[in-house]
């Protein structure tokens, strides 16, 4: 009898322990405290530590497009690629750059609720997610629900967003870093193509400013690639991408430093900074960039 | 023989039904976050999960934020755990915001950045007194100035 009890309550003990364990969420490798040495093959140059630390938000669709939505300039449906374009894309790393591209295309897209555009990008991000077996996460249906029903445009945005951030964590976790890299490059230059095109439309200071101020971002853009330049594509990219580098050379930003001051108004607190930047760049610096950029981001869409 | 029925049963009710019933996963956080973070639009994540600690143990995040932008900063903690997060925003080493304000003891679920600087900047999250914790910090945009 006792035997019994013993033998039952181990049972429990060890089903309660095993369940405890399988909750809810996914336990993945950063659960555990497992030495770098010990994981699969990968690019050594930079710990993954630091890439995961680095690729946080360099470059984020949605920011620019509400620059250029802030000033108020105008939508221009000719700033964005030709979603026929994605036939000439046919390799993982050509799909990775096209979904940074089109990627950048529906933050701009939704940030001027040009909602009737909606479903033809997401057609086209989706199929290229699915080249690269990361279509499970790019929301099609929801996407496609809200724009088609003119419904929230936040959830729109929310649901791009969160898409290109689990499309970003899946590629990372499945060793696969190289093309979330790839995505942002791609995120990245299409950015820096619509501010380029507006900047020769609209004569914006602000917008040369946009442009000039790239420099920094470019910086850590071009240390993530760098890290897997042993791939012929990324080296490729990082050779196009060091041109527009170099042209940068000729960009100066200087900074003033200020405290920054907290105001509680209503409830919410807003810390206000006090820094200044100075972007110094000649004319002509800023239309070779703005040429650059535009001939590399056309060159990445001819595949 | 009841009794190890009875013992059996309620052993079952224990393990399975506590944990699935009441745990808070991450992604109820961040829905939880988006609410706070009101009608900003969303922009990144970040999961916080730290151990118990003295000195309290501290996750960082490197994000780049661009001149001109107001931003939003929300946090919101899992009841699962004492923990109580607080995010601070460092440029280098010169602390910029937080959500915790010592001088008058106040947290903030959420707070406003009026960035005027584009550049990488870091976020540090730790939880109260060392507690261990689990969080979740939003970064989201409200809108260009």
């Amino acid at each position: 009898m006792y035997r019994n009890v013993i033998l039952l309550i181990a049972t429990v003990l060890l089903a309660t322990s095993c369940r405890f364990f399988d909750s809810n969420r996914n336990l993945s490798k950063e659960d555990f405290d497992i030495p770098e040495g010990l994981l699969d093959e990968k690019p050594l140059e930079v710990a993954s530590e630091v890439i995961d630390d680095m690729i946080q938000n360099v470059s984020s669709p949605v920011e620019m497009a509400a620059i250029i939505k802030g000033l108020k300039i105008p939508f221009n449906r000719d700033y964005i690629a030709n979603t026929k374009d994605m036939n000439n894309l046919n390799t993982s790393f050509q799909k990775a750059v096209g979904l940074g591209i089109y990627g950048a295309d529906l933050g701009y897209i939704n940030m001027y609720e040009r909602t009737s555009l909606v479903i033809n990008h997401i057609t086209t991000i989706k199929s290229l997610a699915d080249g690269i077996q990361v279509g499970q996460f790019f929301d099609f249906n929801s996407l496609s629900r809200i724009a088609t029903n003119r419904e929230n445009i936040d959830s729109l945005l929310l649901i791009s967003q969160q898409s290109f951030n689990r499309i970003d964590s899946y590629l990372r976790e499945t060793n696969r870093a190289h093309l979330s890299v790839v995505i942002i490059a791609g995120v990245w230059i299409e950015g820096l193509y619509i501010a380029s095109r507006v900047a020769e439309d609209a004569k914006h200071p602000r917008i040369d400013e946009t442009i000039g101020e790239q420099k920094v971002i470019m910086s850590s853009l071009m240390l993530l690639l760098n890290n897997y330049k042993g791939d012929p594509n990324v080296a490729k990219l990082i050779s196009d991408f060091e041109e527009i580098q170099a042209l940068y050379k000729d960009v100066r930003i200087t900074y003033e430093y200020g405290e920054p001051i907290p105001v509680e108004k209503d409830g919410v607190l807003t810390f206000k900074q006090n820094d200044t930047q100075t972007i110094i760049m000649s004319d002509e610096t800023l239309n070779n960039i703005i040429k650059k950029v535009q001939s590399v981001r056309n060159k990445l869409l001819i595949g | 023989m009841k009794n190890i029925f009875l013992f059996f049963l309620f052993s079952i009710i224990l393990s399975g039904w506590t944990v699935t019933t009441y745990a808070q996963s991450e992604d109820d956080l961040i829905e939880i976050c988006g609410m706070i973070a009101q009608d900003a639009t969303f922009l990144k994540d970040f999961t916080i999960r730290l151990d118990a600690g003295d000195p309290p143990p501290i996750q960082r995040f490197s994000v780049i934020l661009k001149k001109g932008i107001k931003y939003r900063f929300s946090v919101c903690n899992s009841n699962d755990y004492e923990g109580r997060v607080i995010l601070q925003l460092f440029d280098n080493n010169r602390l910029l915001a937080t959500t915790y304000v010592v001088a008058s003891g106040k947290d903030y679920p959420s707070i406003d950045y009026d960035c005027s600087k584009t550049g990488a900047y870091h976020l540090f999250f730790n939880f109260k007194e060392g507690k261990p914790g689990l969080a979740v910090g939003l970064l989201s945009l409200v809108e260009t100035m």
